[in-house]
């Protein structure tokens, strides 16, 4: 039985910020209901929950002014340091770095995080997309079915549509 | 001559929403306070004309990723006015009960991660775990159980799908809710001990002068705490049919803010939520929740709004009290929806939220579609009464160092656990001594249209 999840962040009437669940919109007729697609409240008690003793991939928005629009920031959530720049989403102003020290703090973390940033732009209400952002996140949910198909034990998968 | 600062905070954690704060005082008092705030109501009222009346709970309940149930409650009574339904005992009661598993996980976050960490002088909920890691584990286990409500009756728990005009999509097994019985009973347990708990911490003493007594606001129902009905009543002898609200409530447009100040008619502010709720019907509180707060000493009538966090946890208790007695009383609907079918009409609905009283009217046509929606969110009602509170408390606490003072601001904000933006999060606050030359404090309006969220 899988044990993967996929999880974003951001709120989806909010221009860019919405690429998280567009991504996990991508993903769904792919992978659930073997692999959930959860797309975040923004309530860090209930990511804690979520993302508890499970393989999770992460998808959320970044604002990052260094970096362009549409780029993509990987990192292994549990090792890797994670930047609170790059990390703001999240509810009531925890940050995504809060929500991993806090898991660490009260034993729930998940077993393994594999945190895909998007980098936006626009994040007004009701904006969409942006051209750029949409693109790279059609190759997140690529990587994301591949990665979940090579550790499930099923043939890498390298197109979503 | 006093010395003039200026202290300036860009990132607010624990309030729900994006905002900002301006404080503009000097030695002699408070001239000036602005709560800025942005909310997308505004602009879902504009997304829901034109779409079907079925579509109200699903896009509606997107407003918040907190309180989804509380839009989707106040959505499908108000379409139900409209159509003029009503609905058997059954289903009135999983309604109730899915809307405790909210309260259940809205005010447990509160009371754990957001305001907690202000009473035991912590800066948020991660340092105060560094402490206190049993303590926030067992707000995560409460608040699991409410999740598991939301998670059973919604479909989902982030999100739920499952509440639709009439009734729900489908509905539970008595077997079903079983094993969520144990779960509840089991954090029952653990919410007694957070009212004894937050009981015992130590609040800022300030209440009102008689001249300036908050007016409380809530819904009231001879026959139960209030949820999804009751007319809407107040301590000052308010008592209005649901459909009147229009009558006595005004929302006006405040320069410095994109939200609307709510104000009651030739009265002004007034203050609705958890202490609303409780000062106005405490005796219909299940009498396990009476006997415990008059165990720990907390009065019938509460004033001190950094008491809050002991009416929240009270709330909490009464969820799991009240969502006991409907799993125990349950008999599964014989249908899962009462019929709907489109008619030309204008609905109304109150239901409470747990940040308070949460207003919809919609006008329909005759073929279903949504001509006119009006949604009125608590925190958009509690504004002004915020600001008033910060400019009535300030001077009461002007001997304290200014980073105590700023301190006391937030904490002040997060009484009323603002749902600002409901997905968006920072809110600023400026506190700017006259006098002090320095400007870069202030409140650009322009400064404000950057938008991060989650």
């Amino acid at each position: 039985m899988s044990n993967w999840a996929v999880i974003s962040l951001g709120h989806r009437f909010r221009g860019d910020d919405g690429v998280g669940p567009y991504v996990l919109d991508r993903l769904r007729p792919y992978i659930e209901p073997a692999v959930p697609c959860i797309e975040s409240g923004g309530d860090l008690m209930n990511l804690l929950e979520m993302w508890r003793d499970r393989c999770v991939c992460l998808v959320d928005a970044v604002d990052a002014s260094d970096l362009e629009i549409g780029a993509i920031v990987r990192c292994d959530g549990l090792s890797a340091s994670v930047l609170p720049s790059h990390c703001t989403s999240s509810s009531h102003g925890f940050s995504l770095k809060e929500a991993l020290d806090l898991g660490r703090l009260v034993q729930a973390m998940p077993l393994r995080l594999d945190i895909y940033g998007i980098c936006g732009g626009h994040f007004a209400i009701s904006a969409g997309l942006s051209a750029a952002v949409q693109a790279t996140a059609d190759i997140v949910a690529q990587e994301i079915l591949a990665l979940i198909n090579t550790h499930n034990g099923g043939a890498p998968c390298t197109s979503t549509r | 001559m006093t010395k003039s600062k200026t202290i300036k905070v860009d990132y607010l954690a624990r309030v729900e929403g994006e905002g900002a704060l301006y404080v503009r005082y000097d030695d002699a008092g408070v001239h000036d306070v602005k709560l800025k705030i942005f909310e997308p109501p505004r602009f879902f009222e504009g997304f829901m004309r034109g779409r079907d009346y079925l579509e109200a709970p699903d896009i509606t309940a997107r407003i918040c990723g907190i309180c989804p149930i509380a839009y989707q409650m106040s959505a499908v009574h108000a379409m139900e006015d409209a159509l003029g339904l009503s609905l058997p005992a059954e289903l009135q009661a999983l309604r109730r009960l899915i809307y405790c598993g909210e309260w259940i996980e809205s005010h447990t976050l509160h009371i754990y991660m957001l305001h907690a960490p202000d009473f035991l002088g912590y800066t948020g909920a991660v340092a105060m775990a560094k402490d206190h890691p049993t303590l926030v584990q067992d707000g995560l286990n409460i608040k699991k159980a409410g999740n598991a409500i939301v998670s059973l009756l919604g479909g989902r728990e982030v999100h739920p799908i499952n509440v639709r005009v009439g009734g729900f999509y489908r509905v539970p097994t008595r077997n079903e809710l079983q094993p969520l019985r144990e779960q509840l009973l089991c954090a029952r347990d653990m919410a007694m001990a957070t009212v004894r708990w937050a009981a015992s911490l130590p609040f800022p003493k300030f209440e009102r002068a008689q001249s300036e007594q908050y007016e409380f606001v809530a819904l009231s129902d001879a026959g139960e705490y209030p949820m999804n009905r009751g007319s809407i009543v107040s301590t000052r002898g308010l008592a209005i049919p649901v459909r009147e609200y229009d009558q006595h409530f005004r929302e006006e447009h405040i320069e410095y803010s994109s939200a609307l100040h709510s104000t009651l008619v030739g009265r002004g502010a007034y203050f609705v939520g958890p202490m609303a709720r409780y000062n106005l019907n405490f005796d219909r509180l299940s009498p396990l929740v009476r006997q415990l707060a008059d165990d720990v000493g907390f009065a019938p009538f509460c004033a001190n709004p950094f008491q809050s966090i002991v009416v929240r946890s009270l709330e909490v208790l009464y969820a799991f009290d009240e969502a006991l007695r409907l799993i125990d009383n349950y008999r599964k609907p014989d249908i899962a929806c009462v019929p709907t079918a489109p008619r030309a009409g204008t609905g109304f609905a109150a239901t409470e939220a747990p940040r308070g009283l949460l207003y919809h009217r919609y006008s329909i046509d005759d073929a279903g579609k949504i001509t006119e929606a009006k949604i009125v969110a608590p925190t958009s009602q509690n504004q002004k009464t915020i600001e008033d509170d910060l400019r009535l408390m300030l001077p009461k606490f002007m001997h304290l160092p200014e980073k105590n003072l700023q301190a006391q601001c937030e904490q002040a904000i997060r009484n009323y656990d603002p749902c600002i933006s409901c997905s968006t999060h920072f809110l600023q606050l400026h506190l700017d001594k006259a006098g002090s030359g320095n400007t870069a404090g202030r409140i650009d309006p322009g400064e404000h249209n950057v938008e991060r969220g989650a």
